[in-house]
């Protein structure tokens, strides 16, 4: 009798802890909607580190800051090839014949979104001197910005400028009125830019780049170091909260100018509705919402749940989602889930560091393990067949691919060349190839499966591998210390401009610059100084091609992939189309309330 | 019993300047110069040299007064841990993540506490039962199964199945709400272990000749369980609570990293992960004390449960 009082008063007092910890967590889940608020959901897999321009290198905080910063000029969101067009700029910019001198004229009726930093809380009007100041803050190395390097060289005075910040003794010794001749400002409305060279990347390096938007000069003032976290910008959106590492929110700018939907774009587009809404003033949602979320199982559940607009196909959710590449199960179908195939300008490879004595003065051994590598395999088993091969550098999605790159180059699988090769390696080298080090930048499942797999195919043809995985700072550090004897890495395009490819094998800037082959080649550099002063040409394309040749024939590196994804998108997230530089496109995105609210009652009816 | 404590903070002391030196001599001398990786790509020298004096790290390791060694026991004495890689304070970072690791914590060390000891002492009393053995099962087969198993069966059943409870943290949510379910899971996970070990600790205490003796007395079994075996089993309990305490701080990775829970396990991993030294020093650091002092108190606790501790 006593043992089952004891019994149930446990038990009733569990019950009742339960019962409320439930109700309790269980009541209004999806505030959101009830607002009756236009919200785009999105999800970052990483955190966003800075809201100050200057500081920005990572794409998920160029992705958030562009929404709240403005440039003088912005791609076109329909329009493919990229195609830039102004957007704080009152037209395209005027050069002068010897192409050292730019002209730009600014829109009036531009102004900074209200904040606490300007007086009375209003914010004032867009200025050319707005401009320059964010220059100068690139410039001043008590910033640390790591974006100084796109400016080195370039602009008439700016190098002095950062000269003399360094001979300052502390940040606020630095003299901001210093005038640069390099960069005037004749009235508020125009700026005039002079360069050292002609530099055909200047209106995307420089005018397209939200690292090189405006702040206001008193924001940074007023905020001093807090500036990361409290951005002032002219753009269609400002900062409502940041929950460092897991959640950011931004709502509609009220001072925003409005800009108009664009009224053309490429065929097909009006039939896919994506110029429904032209002409209409932008933007036309109230708050984006990021959620930070770095595990897959979430995000993916968020995304069926209708709490995400879209999301890209999770490895271990494939099969949920996809029959083949390019068809949906009938699941996503019924859910009106559509399907949008996204072709990243990227390439990712093995690099042979070229200053290691067993790699670098051996030619064959390079081409061995490029022969060895079973790039479709690779593909097939790591990415569901989706991705494409890289038989060289710059990906197909630039418009200097050369179409013919898949003849060139060591790309092709043939482990019997591969051990052919091997044995010639051997003769240079004087015996048996030593064991291989393979850099990897992390160390979670994929990398070890990654990394076994190339193991794999490198030992299949007679050589001995050992693999190195390590986490990014590491990796990062051994790379550019010259110290990776093979690593595998990759890059995207920062700019519509192969250039930022073929960059990566210029000598001058051997590691700890973005050369991390420590590759060297006088032809190649001759031509890249001579492109690198070229505005784009069908001469200047075949110049790049002819790079792209000798690299690929001196073999600095076994090209593996260039990346292509699938993302999904549910019915009511409308005006999405994909752009490889996802900059400041939420104002073109809306949502379908209505469907949105079905789609919660679909959900029930399909769970 | 004051000279007791102060005697046992004095001890206190060593430990902490012991920690203060290892932690330098990890991040410092075998974590290396991390100016190359704050200065970014394409980095120039000078930019690379500015880090270096924005950070101290051009000063000298030990041998001044204005050493790498100095100000970093300065830093750490006044709690001013500068800023982390992001430029936001580390200090804020630390108080921004210790209220939702707290809220996860919290409820779940109680709940793993109340529920195991309770089930341990209800289990013990039916030692050799037929529920006993099954509750011992039950235990064996939890702690077999991953952590990471009931995460994900329970986010997708409880959480995107049912709808029980949100998949994810959002800053609409309250903080019930969104440490609800994680908190459950790490109930779940944890009771195997704890159960089996208070669990032991009673049948220790139910086989003495005491419990037998009140028994015999004609004591109810509530008043012998939890007023003779409960506290004589006081002193094991203590040792596994009270130690476990300042682990709290810590948070806990996998729950928070799976529901978006932007607590302390999550800094520090993601401080790892991007080698953040001045979290990553600023942590252990404040774990090391916290960890002392609950040691401490741990030893006070263990004089007031049992009058056989002397403070001397």
């Amino acid at each position: 009798m006593k043992k089952h009082r004891l019994y149930n008063t446990i038990a009733v007092l569990f019950s009742v802890m339960l019962f409320a910890f439930v109700f309790i967590s269980c009541r209004d889940l999806s505030p959101d909607e009830q607002s009756g608020e236009m919200v785009l959901n999105h999800y970052f897999p990483s955190k966003i580190k800075s809201f100050d321009p200057i500081l920005i290198q990572d794409e998920y905080s160029l992705s958030v800051c562009s929404q709240i910063f403005e440039t003088l000029y912005q791609y076109h969101y329909l329009k493919r090839p990229c195609v830039l067009i102004p957007l704080l700029a009152e037209e395209m910019p005027e050069f002068s014949d010897d192409r050292l001198t730019c002209t730009v004229k600014i829109k009036k009726g531009v102004y900074f979104q209200d904040d606490e930093c300007f007086p009375n809380g209003r914010g004032r009007e867009l200025r050319t001197e707005d401009f320059v100041y964010s220059l100068k803050r690139t410039a001043d190395i008590k910033n640390l910005s790591p974006n100084w390097s796109y400016f080195e060289g370039k602009i008439v005075g700016f190098d002095e400028f950062r000269e003399y910040t360094k001979s300052c003794e502390s940040a606020a010794d630095v003299d901001y009125s210093r005038p640069i001749e390099g960069l005037q400002t004749p009235d508020d409305y125009t700026l005039v830019i002079k360069l050292v060279r002609p530099w055909p990347q200047l209106v995307d390096n420089m005018m397209a780049d939200v690292r090189d938007a405006p702040v206001a000069r008193e924001a940074v003032e007023y905020y001093g170091k807090d500036i990361v976290s409290h951005p002032v910008g002219t753009g269609p959106f400002i900062l409502k909260q940041w929950k460092r590492g897991s959640y950011i929110e931004l709502i509609r700018n009220p001072n925003f100018r409005g800009e108009p939907y664009p009224s053309e774009g490429e065929p097909g587009d009006a039939e896919a509705g994506l110029l429904d809404d032209a002409g209409k003033i932008m933007p036309f949602a109230d708050r984006i919402v990021w959620r930070i979320i770095e595990e897959e199982q979430p995000a993916w559940f968020l995304f069926l749940q209708g709490n995400l607009d879209g999301k890209s196909i999770p490895k271990d959710n494939w099969d949920e989602a996809m029959t083949a590449p390019g068809e949906l199960t009938d699941k996503m179908k019924r859910l009106n889930i559509r399907l949008e195939k996204i072709q990243d300008a990227s390439v990712f490879f093995l690099g042979f560091n070229m200053l290691d004595p067993v790699l670098g003065s051996n030619k064959p051994l390079r081409q061995a393990i490029n022969y060895s590598i079973d790039r479709e395999g690779f593909i097939k088993t790591f990415f569901n067949d989706v991705y494409d091969v890289a038989y060289g550098i710059i990906p197909p999605v630039m418009s200097d691919y050369d179409p013919n790159v898949k003849q060139l180059g060591y790309a092709d699988y043939d482990p019997d060349k591969a051990r052919q090769l091997v044995l010639e390696a051997e003769k240079i080298h004087g015996g048996k190839i030593p064991t291989l080090k393979i850099a990897f930048q992390g160390t979670s499942t994929f990398y070890r499966q990654f990394g076994q797999f190339i193991k794999r195919n490198i030992e299949a043809v007679g050589l001995e591998t050992e693999l190195d995985l390590m986490d990014w700072p590491t990796f990062q550090q051994k790379v550019n210390s010259a110290e990776a004897q093979i690593f595998a890495v990759g890059g995207g395009a920062g700019i519509p401009d192969s250039q930022d490819f073929l960059s990566m094998f210029y000598s001058k800037y051997k590691a700890p610059g973005p050369n991390h082959f420590n590759y060297v080649n006088p032809e190649f550099d001759r031509l890249y100084d001579m492109t690198s002063i070229m505005n784009d040409s069908p001469q200047r394309r075949q110049l790049y091609r002819k790079m792209e040749r000798i690299v690929l024939e001196d073999c600095p590196a076994a090209f593996l992939d260039h990346r292509v994804g699938y993302v999904l998108i549910h019915s009511w997230y409308e005006n999405y189309k994909y752009h490889i530089f996802q900059y400041g496109l939420s104002k073109y995105r809306r949502i379908d309330m209505q469907k949105r609210a079905e789609y919660k009652e679909l959900l029930k009816k399909i769970k | 019993m004051t000279v007791y404590i102060i005697r046992r903070l004095l001890y206190t002391i060593p430990i902490v300047l012991g920690v203060l030196l290892l932690t330098f001599v990890l991040f410092t001398l075998v974590g290396g110069d991390i100016s190359v990786e704050l200065a970014g790509k394409n980095a120039t020298p000078e930019t690379i040299e500015e880090i270096r004096e924005e950070y101290g790290l051009n000063k000298p390791l030990f041998l001044s007064w204005d050493s790498q060694f100095i100000n970093h026991f300065k830093s750490a004495l006044t709690f001013d841990f500068g800023r982390a890689r992001d430029r936001e304070p580390v200090i804020d970072k630390i108080k921004r993540g210790a209220g939702p690791s707290l809220a996860l914590m919290v409820p779940m060390f109680i709940g793993i506490i109340v529920i195991s000891v309770s089930l341990s002492l209800v289990v013990a009393f039916v030692r050799g039962t037929v529920w006993d053995v099954l509750t011992v099962i039950i235990c064996v087969a939890g702690m077999s199964i991953p952590y990471l198993s009931f995460i994900l069966f329970g986010q997708y059943f409880f959480a995107y199945k049912w709808g029980l409870f949100p998949v994810f943290f959002s800053p609409d949510l309250s903080t019930v709400q969104y440490v609800a379910l994680p908190v459950l899971i790490g109930i779940v996970t944890s009771l195997g272990s704890n159960l089996r070990f208070y669990r032991t600790v009673m049948l220790d205490e139910m086989r003495s000749d005491y419990v037998r003796t009140a028994f015999a007395k004609g004591l109810t079994t509530r008043r012998v369980l939890f007023k003779h075996v409960l506290k004589n089993a006081m002193i094991p309990i203590i040792t596994r609570v009270v130690m476990a305490i300042p682990f709290l701080f810590l948070g806990s990775l996998l729950l928070e990293r799976f529901f978006g829970i932007p607590g302390l396990g999550y800094l520090m991993i993601e401080a790892i992960g991007s080698r953040d030294y001045f979290v990553i020093n600023a942590m252990t650091y404040i774990s090391a004390i916290l960890f002392v002092v609950f040691n401490v108190i741990t030893d006070i606790c263990y004089a007031w449960v049992d009058p056989r501790v002397s403070f001397d």
